[in-house]
């Protein structure tokens, strides 16, 4: 099985990120690029983590793009390769493409399919419409 | 109804075509026996085979279509409609409001969706994911739009669309009106759910169900070809715009063409016809036999390979 094909089985499981990968993702989101050690630090003032385990963490998020690193001395930093809102729009689309995905070929009819295909133009209009109050066309 | 018209016109020209190609098929039957065991010969018996090769070619992509069909179904009800849990109270309350009391599944799933599925009795399915997220208002407009591929047989429908497009491979007209009735199915579904509440929920709940994604404001929707089911949907909802049918010109011609050979290869027997026999070759063998069948292999080669394209996608996709 190809490795976006694993993403999307794994986003449509609900299982993207680890709690351990989300609290990753989460300081680095919010502070910036980041070593491992400043993780541990950070991290060790709500539970106790070994450095080996968060490096581990952090080399699999730069496995699974999330992260990209730079090598500074010895050590590496890390920075997010994408914003919290453009992460979410990946998963969300993943999400919406692996259902269309597995739904293939089946005999059905369905309020939602393809709903990954819509641009922006149209997301918009859509978006003013569904924030009008009043019914009817 | 637009999507029931669609669907009539893609039943009537894949029975019309069904037909012509089924005497052409069965003109070439009585030389086939001696094709297939002594081999051909001279130009007669090899559009025969030629003929015998696309009909079988027809046959298997139309059965290919229904078992891939019947055994994804299969595999969705398994894999999704098995996580069946007991379905919330207000799913149950508006189910009963909607006459859809009993034929409601609600599955446990991370994802917002809900289909129509099944071909006799069919029911819905709606996603633990799309019931949270959704308020009365948006989820009893869902119901609706649902509700009308419920009392459309739409499932069974779309089998049968499907399964002609792939079957008369060789007129590609065909595939397009069954993707013009897949929207076209879909948009009335909409339509249904406006009339009873109003625009305002459901295109609510069209927008909670949209990935995130970043949006532009380009002020009015320009009408372009080329649109997505959910796309043209949107047109529809914030326009009341009608997609026109648009049926290629390549696809239109590709298929007068084979249904003209068809005919053409029907009335002289394929060629084995006492008629033909007595005309002069010089014009009979191409404008009667080579031109007819010429115009058949075309379309089949251009429609044959969307087929197994539309299939090769499938295969990547699983």
């Amino acid at each position: 099985m190809s490795a976006p094909l694993r993403r999307i089985r794994r986003a449509a499981a609900g299982e993207l990120l680890g709690p351990l990968e989300t609290a990753v993702m989460d300081k680095v989101w919010k502070r910036g690029p980041l070593t491992v050690r400043d993780i541990v630090d950070d991290l060790a003032r709500t539970r106790g983590l070994a450095y080996t385990t968060v490096m581990t963490v952090m080399v699999r998020l730069h496995g699974k793009g999330l992260l990209a690193r730079e090598r500074a001395g010895k050590t590496y930093v890390y920075r997010a390769a994408f914003t919290r809102d453009e992460h979410r729009a990946v998963l969300s689309r993943d999400l919406a493409r692996g259902l269309v995905s597995q739904l293939g070929d089946a005999a059905l009819a369905a309020f939602s399919a393809e709903l990954d295909e819509v641009d922006a133009t149209h997301r918009a209009a859509l978006r003013r419409l569904a924030s009008k109050r009043t019914k009817g066309r | 109804m637009r999507a029931d018209r669609a669907f009539g016109l893609v039943l009537a020209l894949a029975l019309g075509s069904s037909a012509i190609l089924g005497v052409l098929l069965a003109v070439i039957i009585p030389h086939a026996d001696h094709v297939l065991r002594y081999g051909p010969d001279d130009l007669v018996d090899a559009v025969t085979l030629l003929l015998l090769v696309l009909a079988t070619c027809g046959i298997a992509l139309g059965l290919g279509s229904l078992f891939r069909q019947l055994l994804a179904t299969l595999a969705l009800i398994r894999g999704l409609v098995s996580k069946r849990v007991i379905a919330p109270r207000r799913v149950r309350r508006i189910g009963r409001e909607l006459g859809l009391d009993g034929r409601i599944d609600v599955v446990a799933d991370t994802r917002p969706f809900s289909f129509t599925y099944w071909f006799r009795r069919p029911r819905i399915c709606l996603s633990t994911a799309l019931v949270r997220r959704l308020a009365n208002d948006e989820l009893r407009a869902v119901l609706m739009h649902e509700r009308y591929h419920l009392r459309q047989r739409d499932p069974l429908r779309v089998v049968i669309a499907r399964y002609f497009a792939a079957s008369m491979y060789v007129v590609p007209v065909v595939d397009e009106l069954a993707s013009f009735y897949a929207l076209q199915k879909e948009i009335a579904a909409d339509d249904d759910a406006v009339r009873h509440f109003g625009t305002t929920p459901l295109a609510r709940a069209l927008y909670k169900l949209l990935p995130d994604a970043p949006e532009r404001e380009l002020g009015l929707l320009i009408p372009v070809t080329g649109l997505s089911v959910t796309e043209a949907r949107i047109e529809r909802l914030v326009a009341g715009r009608e997609l026109p049918m648009q049926l290629s010109p390549r696809a239109i011609a590709l298929s007068v063409g084979a249904l003209a050979g068809a005919t053409v290869l029907a009335s002289i027997g394929a060629g084995t016809s006492v008629a033909f026999a007595n005309l002069p070759p010089l014009v009979a063998v191409p404008g009667l036999l080579v031109g007819p069948a010429s115009l058949l292999f075309a379309a089949a080669v251009n429609g044959g390979a969307h087929q197994v394209r539309l299939v090769a996608g499938l295969v990547a996709r699983a």
